[in-house]
């Protein structure tokens, strides 16, 4: 299943969770031709969103990715603040829920790095073109190359046409 | 917690702009497909999500599809 955008992002707007979506979701929203297969998100730590987050996600039954089955994983507040980063799946597909990613840091540290997100009537905060870049180069990893490339292209791109905005 | 937020403080501070120049980059740069870039940039934000979608529910069905050509291959084998 490939990212399911159009149901995860409403249903974390609408119980008010505070977050940021960076990795292939900023990615496809900034223009990349790529297909990713989950939703990458940076969430606020603070009590009330990790609370927030719960009640969200509770009912798709979220469940560390690739674990073998039975685990005795709960998701309440306790396993949240207890952990960072969770790779999840969920019935409305795979989330990857980032407490602090690399080189960007955590939900309040990214915020000065994103813009707002307008459609299919909701509005959240995505990580710019040119964080998004720096994050994955930050995180090193070989995959990420020919991504950095295509972001990179699509930033040369975006200039051409757009030469005030910068970057 | 406080010490996660100094590391990604340090980690801010020496982050390279994001046109800094890769020769490695460089060197995939001449793969991507800017045709596709172009006509994904005429669109609004909004159709490349629609785009994205339309194209996930397509290799979905396809790998669907070549799941079940497996199976009845592997059927007929036996």
């Amino acid at each position: 299943m490939g990212a399911n955008f159009p149901e995860i992002l409403p249903l974390l707007l609408r119980h008010g969770v505070r977050f940021v979506l960076i990795g292939g979701g900023a990615a496809t929203v900034h223009g990349s031709a790529r297909l990713t297969l989950d939703v990458d998100v940076v969430y606020a730590r603070d009590p009330d969103n990790l609370k927030r987050l719960v009640a969200a996600l509770s009912p798709c039954q979220p469940y560390l990715r690739g674990a073998p089955p039975g685990l005795p994983f709960r998701w309440d507040e306790r396993t949240i603040q207890s952990g960072l980063n969770f790779t999840l799946t969920t019935t409305l597909g795979d989330l990857d829920l980032l407490g602090e990613v690399t080189g960007g840091g955590n939900y309040e540290q990214l915020l000065p790095f994103t813009q707002e997100l307008s459609a299919f009537g909701i509005s959240c905060r995505v990580v710019t073109l040119e964080r998004l870049i720096q994050l994955k180069r930050a995180a090193g990893r070989p995959k990420d190359l020919e991504i950095i490339a295509e972001l990179q292209a699509l930033l040369e791109e975006r200039r051409k046409i757009e030469p005030s905005r910068g970057g | 917690m406080s010490e996660h937020i100094g590391e990604a403080d340090a980690v801010h501070d020496k982050l390279p702009p994001a046109d800094f120049y890769d020769p490695v980059i460089e060197a995939y740069k001449k793969d991507v497909d800017r045709t596709l870039l172009r006509e994904n940039l005429k669109l609004t934000v909004e159709q490349r999500l629609q785009k994205f979608a339309s194209f996930s529910k397509y290799a979905q069905e396809l790998r669907g599809a070549a799941w079940r050509s497996a199976v009845k291959e592997s059927n007929h084998g036996r």
